[in-house]
Formats: C-alpha cells, sequence, structure tokens
C-alpha cells in the first residue's frame, strides 16, 4: 500500500503542484511561477530517478483501479524523459516567459496537467485509461495552443486542433467499442492472451478497430495523411507549447503506441506491416514536401518534425516484422530529437524574446556576424537534425535504419537515407543563410543566463552523443542511453 | 422480431456515420461540436450494446467515462469558442485563413 503510493508519488506531485498553481494562479505577489512549476517537475523528476535501473512491474492499487494502471521500468524512463522534457521546455523559455505578458499563472497549471497526463499516458495498461490519459493532455494543449488569445494565429490555431483532435478522439472511441466487442476487454494483458488463443484469421474486428486506435495516435504524432494541423498549430502555438508538442508530447505518444505494439499488435504483425510501410512512405516523402516549401523557421521545423516521426515510423514497422531491438532505437531516437528540436527551438525563443521578429529565413541573414556563438549553436542543431555524422542525430539515424536493415526493410531504410538526403537541402539553408550574407548590424554581446546557459547545453549533449565515447573514456556514453532503453523494454514482456 | 446485438451496432453505425458528416460537411463551430457529440454517443451505444452481450459491466462503465470526457471536451471546446466569438465575430469556419501552406 505505502510502497504504491510511493510509486504513484511523481504523479500526485504533479497534479497537486497543478492544482496549487491555479489557486495561486491570480495572487498579486510577486512570484516566479515558472521556478515553481520547474521546482514541482524537478521533485518528481527526482523521485522517479531513484527508481531508475532496478526492475519492477507493478500494477497501482489493483484492487480499485484492475490492471489499468502499471508502474514498471518502461514507464519509469518515460516518465523521466517527459518530466526532463518539461523542466527544459519550461527552463529554456525563461527569457521568452519574461518578455510576454500572457503568460500568467493559469498557463503553467494548464502544463502541469498536460504533464500529469502525458505521464498517465505512458502507464496506461488499458485502452480505456489510455485514452482518458490522452484526452487529459489534449484538453491542456489545445488551452495551451490558443494561449495569446490576442494572436488571431494563435486562436486560428487552437479552432483547428480543437475541431480535429476531437475527431481523432471520436475515432479511438470508436476503435475501442471494436476491440472491445471482439475480445471482450480493453485491457492490454487480456488482449493478448485473446490474440494468442484464437487463429490468426479470426482477429478482423480486432485489426479494425486496432486501425482506428492507431489512427487517432498517429493523427497525435502527425503523420501523412493524418498531418493537416500539423504546420499551422505548430506555428499559431505560442513557442514553448510550440516546443511541448512537438518533443514531450510526442515522446509520450510513443510510449503507449509502443506499449500497444510491443503488448499486442505486433503479435498481429502480418497484418500490421503493409498499412505501416505505406504509412512511412507517406509521411518521409509528404513531410520533406511540407518542410521544403516554408519560408518561416517554426513552420519548416514543425515540417521537418512530421519527417522525424516517419523515421520512427521505420523502427516501429520494424517491430512489427518481429525485430523487437528496433524498439530501444525508438527510444534513442526521441531522446536525441528531443535534444536537437529544445535547442533549435529555444534559440528562436531566445531571438523573439530579444528582437520581436517573426523568424523567417530573411530574419537570419548576417546572423552569424550579430551573433557568432548563437548561429555556432544552431548550426550543430541544424547538423544533429539532419544526421550529420558526429553529432547524436546521426547515431539515432543510425540506429533505426541498422533496425529496418536486420528486418530485411531495405526498400525502407534507403527511402529513409534518401529522405535525411534531402533533410540536408532545408537545414543547410538556414545555415548559409546564416553564414553568407553580409549584415550591416554589429556583433552582439553573448550574456549567460538561463536560457543561452541551456541552449549551450543541449549544443553540448549533440557533440556528445556523437563523439563523446571517443573523447570521454570516463563519462556514460549514448551506449549508456541505449542500455536503458533495452532494460526498460524488457519489462514490457 | 427480436433485437439482438446486431442490430444495435448497426443503429451505433449511422449514429457515428452521420456525425462524421456532420464533422465534414458543417462550417459552423457549434454545430461542429453537436456532431463530435453525436460520435461519440454513437460509440456509447455500442459499448452499452456490447457489454449487455457479454453480460459484463465494464461496458456499461467504459459508457460512462466516455460521458464524462465528452463533457469535459465541450467544457474547453465552448469556453474556446467563446474566446474566438469575442475576438472575430462569428463562428465560421471558413474565416480561418490567416496561416497558409
Amino acid at each position: 500500500m505505502i510502497y504504491e503510493l510511493f510509486l504513484i508519488l511523481p504523479m500526485m506531485l504533479i497534479v497537486l503542484g497543478a492544482l496549487m498553481l491555479m489557486l495561486l494562479s491570480h495572487r498579486e505577489a510577486p512570484l516566479n511561477r515558472n521556478m515553481l512549476s520547474v521546482l514541482i517537475l524537478a521533485l518528481a523528476f527526482g523521485l522517479t530517478l531513484s527508481r531508475l535501473g532496478e526492475a519492477h512491474s507493478v500494477f497501482v492499487f489493483e484492487a480499485i483501479f484492475g490492471r489499468s494502471f502499471i508502474v514498471d521500468s518502461f514507464s519509469t524512463l518515460f516518465d523521466l524523459m517527459i518530466l526532463g522534457g518539461a523542466m527544459l521546455t519550461l527552463l529554456i523559455n525563461h527569457d521568452y516567459f519574461k518578455s510576454r505578458h500572457y503568460f500568467d499563472g493559469d498557463f503553467f497549471a494548464l502544463v502541469l496537467f498536460a504533464v500529469f497526463g502525458m505521464m498517465a499516458l505512458s502507464h496506461a495498461h488499458e485502452l480505456i485509461s489510455a485514452f482518458i490519459s490522452l484526452e487529459i493532455a489534449s484538453l491542456s494543449i489545445y488551452a495551451l495552443v490558443g494561449y495569446n488569445s490576442d494572436n488571431p494565429k494563435s486562436r486560428e490555431a487552437m479552432m483547428k486542433y480543437v475541431v480535429l483532435g476531437s475527431l481523432a478522439g471520436a475515432l479511438f472511441m470508436l476503435g475501442l467499442a471494436l476491440i472491445y466487442g471482439a475480445t471482450g476487454s480493453t485491457e492490454l494483458g487480456a488482449i493478448a492472451a485473446h490474440i494468442a488463443a484464437h487463429p490468426q484469421d479470426a482477429h478482423t474486428m480486432l485489426i479494425i478497430g486496432g486501425f482506428f486506435v492507431m489512427v487517432t495516435l498517429f493523427f497525435k504524432i502527425g503523420a501523412v495523411p493524418f498531418h493537416a494541423w500539423v504546420v499551422d498549430v505548430y506555428h499559431g502555438a505560442p513557442l514553448p507549447v510550440t516546443m511541448l508538442m512537438a518533443s514531450t508530447f510526442k515522446i509520450a505518444l510513443f510510449a503507449v503506441i509502443l506499449r500497444i505494439y510491443l503488448g499486442d499488435f505486433a503479435a498481429l504483425g502480418d497484418f500490421w506491416s503493409l498499412p505501416l510501410q505505406i504509412l512511412c512512405v507517406l509521411t518521409l516523402i509528404g513531410g520533406s514536401f511540407l518542410a521544403l516549401s516554408q519560408s518561416n523557421i517554426k513552420r519548416m521545423l514543425a515540417g521537418s518534425s512530421v519527417v522525424h516521426a516517419g523515421y520512427m515510423l521505420i523502427a516501429l514497422n520494424a517491430i512489427t516484422l518481429g525485430n523487437f531491438n528496433a524498439s530501444e532505437s525508438i527510444l534513442f531516437y526521441l531522446m536525441s530529437y528531443f535534444i536537437s528540436s529544445v535547442g533549435a527551438f529555444g534559440i528562436l525563443s531566445f531571438l523573439a524574446a530579444h528582437e520581436h521578429k517573426q523568424l523567417t529565413f530573411e530574419d537570419f541573414k548576417g546572423f552569424g556576424y550579430s551573433h557568432p556563438y548563437l548561429a555556432a549553436m544552431m548550426s550543430i542543431f541544424m547538423l544533429s537534425l539532419a544526421g550529420f555524422p558526429s553529432t547524436i542525430g546521426f547515431l539515432g539515424k543510425f540506429y533505426i535504419f541498422t533496425g529496418a536493415i536486420e528486418a530485411g526493410q531495405i526498400a525502407l531504410a534507403a527511402l529513409g537515407i534518401f529522405v535525411a538526403f534531402v533533410s540536408i537541402f532545408y537545414y543547410f539553408r538556414l545555415i548559409a543563410t546564416m553564414y553568407f550574407y553580409d549584415t550591416p548590424k554589429t556583433e552582439q554581446h553573448f550574456g549567460f543566463d538561463t536560457t543561452t546557459v541551456l541552449i549551450l547545453l543541449m549544443a553540448i549533449l549533440s557533440i556528445w552523443g556523437g563523439i563523446g565515447t571517443a573523447l570521454l573514456p570516463y563519462l556514460p556514453t549514448p551506449d549508456a542511453l541505449i542500455e536503458l532503453s533495452r532494460h526498460a523494454i524488457t519489462s514490457l514482456d | 422480431m427480436e433485437i439482438t446485438l446486431t442490430h444495435y451496432l448497426i443503429l451505433s453505425t449511422l449514429l457515428f456515420a452521420i456525425g462524421l458528416i456532420g464533422v465534414m460537411r458543417r462550417t459552423n463551430l457549434l454545430m461542429l461540436f453537436f456532431a463530435t457529440e453525436i460520435l461519440l454517443n454513437a460509440v456509447n451505444i455500442g459499448f452499452a450494446a456490447i457489454s449487455r452481450y457479454y453480460g459484463d459491466l465494464t461496458g456499461q462503465m467504459f459508457a460512462f467515462f466516455v460521458i464524462a470526457i465528452a463533457a469535459s471536451e465541450v467544457a474547453v471546446g465552448l469556453g474556446l469558442l467563446i474566446v474566438w466569438f469575442k475576438r472575430s465575430g462569428g463562428i465560421d469556419l471558413t474565416t480561418m485563413t490567416s496561416m497558409k501552406g
């Protein structure tokens, strides 16, 4: 009892923190709400960190909740990634929060509620609880996207996301009803038992239901043909919210996708493989076109996030073909994408806070001369996102493509590599814009504060992930991350 | 004629189709929210029918969860709709064209 309370303590802390921030939201006291929410997240992070590495798998309060919530090594690792991600997102936007007047207490309460939903998503061992957690996270994010209601773009993004998101939610419920009808249960273990007990061709209804559930999850990660909202919503949302959606929310979604796949649907691999391959091809190519045609950096990063989702779908497809090692490469890729994208968005947020610009490619002309250090770091992030060797992004892509080749998906791996070459075009366009134009602007002083130090940290992490292994023999290496992910995955079965 | 599970599922599918057409064709945001309500309630009928078929109460419990979620979705959605209406004076989807590409 006490032990189980201890296990869910991080989640309780987040909810209580969110409620507290909500109560404090209209107090006039000089209160740094950003730091307060970071403190709450850090406490939960520390508590979760103490469990890292010990193998455990407990259904929390099984007498009350049934088998709907599980705490295992897998969820612990994802909790750490989600909490760390939210913490870094809030910290790196420190300057941005100060420069805009509309970030009051409610904003941080909503962020914490969203984080709670994401954590619950990684703990869900039952489709109804997965849906409820997904809705908790989504509803908070709907409100966050439209938070700057003075900006028509923000309002429009919010409305588009709400309308399409609630349609996607209804599809999830339809799929759930079909799965319930086919198996008589929505608990992942019971569904797996049902799949094992019946012949492969008796699963039509289950497969159709699973298809609808997956459509919703693919909608949320922005896979093409369900991507219509991605660029507009990412563009319209305030920068911190864009960061939260692009990195942290995606991590949580892959937590639930991996759990459902490795637990249940991988057993139906014969059926899943073909739709997933089509989805991969569409997402990789469609995302590239989306990213190529943008002139605003935020929109370009949004388009390229679709491509990155496509890479992870390649690994998901390798899982359905029986190469379970590919799930580690998804985890590693999530981390590497997180580091590089938070860094890149962090620089955008730093510039938006200090110079109030639209942040198009035009604005970055001569950036290499006016902000030499930030430009160098931006180049590192772009190289890492493009998957250039000696950055963490390269290793992430390397693991994904090896996993795909091991599963016999040579053509998909080749397409992925081709798309990575295409992505060099739009990422290097930014680097070229920064360095190849003269500027009348003089060099700006590089000051150390929370935002810039964290951007620097992200840049160092990107490089460490790529070459740290050779240079610093006594520090933990990317292999440690892979080891950690492998350990987490084994707790699933 | 006896009413079986199939009839309920057909009803549920029909309602779902109506809701889906509503989401696709309507441009009035309020009507869009109605349509998503129809979608969720169609699923509820399915849940209740299947739960009766199996003699298993969990399905009806799920229906209650869905009602709660639908309510909170509408609460958030209507709140956002009011913000939208205050600032732009209309609730038509076709006016949302400030971002392209």
